[in-house]
């Protein structure tokens, strides 16, 4: 899979996390040019009343306020450090602990407030790709960390082969050949092989089809 | 604030034309705001825009007519915001802008090139070569116009982008011969693009190919003051796509385009800028006489949902946007110098600057061959 930029911000839902009283009029007008809806959740006691479960990725986008105080708490992955949704930072007070405070809730861009309309564009492009990109990134190096961890599977697979007869390359090759065969990748293929629930050699050597003398076909 | 000087003086001259004669039918119409122009010209060059800003907004200017490349525009618009004035900027441009200190009475992305793809695709061809002058008009016009032929399956086999001014293209058109597209799209501007029409048709005559019928060039800028600059030799069987052709055949136009002509015979003859400059105008003049004073907010307020009977059909300003409603049109030149109008929108068609209704969720690309030959 390959990271594809969004443009068109159509049919998106803003979800403003900032107090009613300081109304972003600016960043409302040009998200709604932008074909993106605003909402204003309410906050009781401190807190604001979001259900995370519900947020689409899709279609939403937090827009958090920096001076509120712990208002917001959104599950942020351990292991991405990536919220559920792209969060894009409202920044007023300019200190290192409030925009550490938008860091670590994942926010992937900043407006400064007042907001600019002429900045909002910008923002939320700059949000939502870097989102999307550090998503497709975190999903590729998952990916390799699951490959690195099967490596020693590979390796005892290759030896098991090597006990049988094969030379290293030899080996290598007949695991890779038969997991792409599986179409099955070729560390899992060889977890596979070591349990025992994929064929041996011999096997392949049993099962294989049998060559028709004097004629072109093989039987299958 | 229109360039009348520089590279491209004969669109910005009839720029010019098109707001003064405007003003002159306010004040001959004694309507209820009196208007004083002053005008500047900034003779293409940046700086001088801004500085050229800096002092008329400083001088108690709230209403600024003008501007025709973008990058100019870009370069004013901060001027604008801090002096919370408005710029009418009566051109077509890329979009992907709405400056809250901007009215756009010209073209938005939605109301040219789209229209242009859809023409092409259907009825000219698939393969694409862009050429333009190296500026954000033409880089972003250009993606536009890639995405929307890559949607409908086209392709752009080449872009070559040259400096505003450059008159030189002996390589470009050596390329785009030896690819053989359908088409050119062509975004160069002023005298890049009349020295690149004459120099394509001869190098096409020279070659023995028919350039109008085997690759012609199609662009969203190209406009009637201009085709006298090309030259009679290749004047003709140009494609462009605009929301105004002197060549209406309307009462408004016929009287727009007869007292045009009265009031500058010296021309250069009207164009499509010259009419967004001439509604950029009497909007400004009936939001000032509606709002009861200069105030750029006020006078904001009074332009939304503005209609005006324009020499290209009604035209409205979008109160979301502040862009206006305009009637997109495709059209041929002719020998005459005129174009003939080949296909046109049946009404008004409200400005998308951002397209959000009209361009794809995800950037498209464009796709290689399935198959590709390499010889080694």
């Amino acid at each position: 899979m390959t990271f594809r930029l969004l443009q068109n911000f159509k049919g998106g839902r803003a979800i403003i996390v900032a107090k009613c009283s300081t109304r972003e009029v600016a960043l409302e007008t040009t998200l709604s040019k932008l074909g993106v809806s605003s909402e204003y959740p309410d906050i009781v006691g401190g807190r604001v009343q979001i259900d995370v479960a519900r947020l689409q990725v899709e279609r939403d986008i937090l827009f958090i306020d920096g001076d509120l105080e712990s208002a917001v708490v959104i599950e942020v992955d351990p292991a991405s450090r990536l919220p559920p949704v792209p969060v894009i930072g409202l920044v007023g007070v300019e200190a290192p602990s409030r925009l550490k405070a938008l860091v670590n809730l994942g926010a992937t861009s900043f407006l400064r407030k007042p907001v600019h309309g002429g900045a909002v564009y910008t923002s939320l492009f700059m949000g939502i790709n870097q989102f999307l990109l550090r998503s497709e990134m975190y999903r590729r190096l998952h990916d390799l960390e699951e490959r690195r961890r099967g490596r020693r599977a590979l390796v005892r697979a290759i030896i098991c082969l090597m006990k049988s007869g094969l030379d290293e390359d030899a080996a290598y090759s007949w695991l890779r050949r038969e997991s792409m065969r599986a179409r099955q990748n070729l560390e899992f293929y060889c977890e596979e092989f070591l349990s025992g629930r994929a064929k041996s050699p011999d096997d392949f050597h049993r099962t294989n089809g049998v060559e028709l003398q004097g004629g072109n076909k093989r039987a299958m | 604030m229109f360039s009348t000087s520089g590279s491209y003086s004969v669109v910005a001259r009839s720029m010019l034309n098109g707001a003064l004669l405007a003003l002159r039918e306010l004040a001959e119409a004694e309507c209820g705001v009196a208007l004083e122009p002053i005008v500047v010209n900034p003779s293409g060059d940046l700086a001088r825009y801004r500085t050229l800003s800096l002092e008329l907004l400083g001088d108690g200017i709230r209403h600024v007519v003008g501007c025709y490349t973008s990058s100019s525009r870009k370069e004013v618009i901060p001027c604008f915001e801090k002096f919370d004035s408005l710029l009418w900027y009566p051109s077509h441009y890329e979009g992907f802008e709405s400056s809250d200190n901007v009215i756009y009475t010209g073209a938005a992305p939605n109301q040219h090139v789209l229209p242009l793809v859809d023409y092409l695709a259907s009825r000219v061809g698939r393969r694409a070569f862009c050429v333009g002058s190296n500026y954000i008009w033409a880089w972003e016009n250009n993606r536009i116009f890639r995405e929307a032929l890559a949607v409908r399956g086209g392709t752009v086999v080449a872009e070559r982008y040259l400096p505003v001014g450059e008159t030189e293209f002996d390589q470009v058109i050596g390329a785009i011969i030896d690819q053989r597209p359908d088409f050119v799209f062509n975004n160069l501007i002023g005298t890049s693009a009349y020295a690149f029409f004459r120099a394509f048709r001869t190098a096409c005559r020279a070659r023995g190919i028919d350039q109008v019928t085997d690759i012609p060039v199609a662009s969203c800028t190209l406009s009637e003051p201009e085709l006298a600059e090309i030259g009679p030799d290749a004047i003709d069987g140009h494609l462009t796509s605009s929301v105004y052709f002197s060549s209406l055949d309307s009462p408004a136009n016929a009287a727009f385009i007869e007292a045009y002509a009265r009031a500058f015979p010296n021309g250069p003859i009207s164009s499509a800028d010259a009419e967004a400059s001439y509604i950029a105008v009497k909007l400004l003049a009936a939001a000032l006489e509606q709002a009861g004073t200069e105030d750029s907010r006020a006078v904001r307020a009074a332009v939304a949902n503005q209609r005006l009977a324009a020499p290209q059909g009604e035209v409205r300003i979008d109160p979301q946007t502040y862009h206006a409603w305009l009637t997109p049109r495709i059209a041929r030149s002719a020998r005459n110098g005129q174009f003939e109008v080949l296909l046109e929108a049946r009404s008004p068609v409200g400005p998308d600057p951002y397209l959000v209704q009209s361009s794809p969720r995800f950037a498209v690309a464009m796709r290689g061959p399935a198959l590709k030959v390499v010889r080694s």
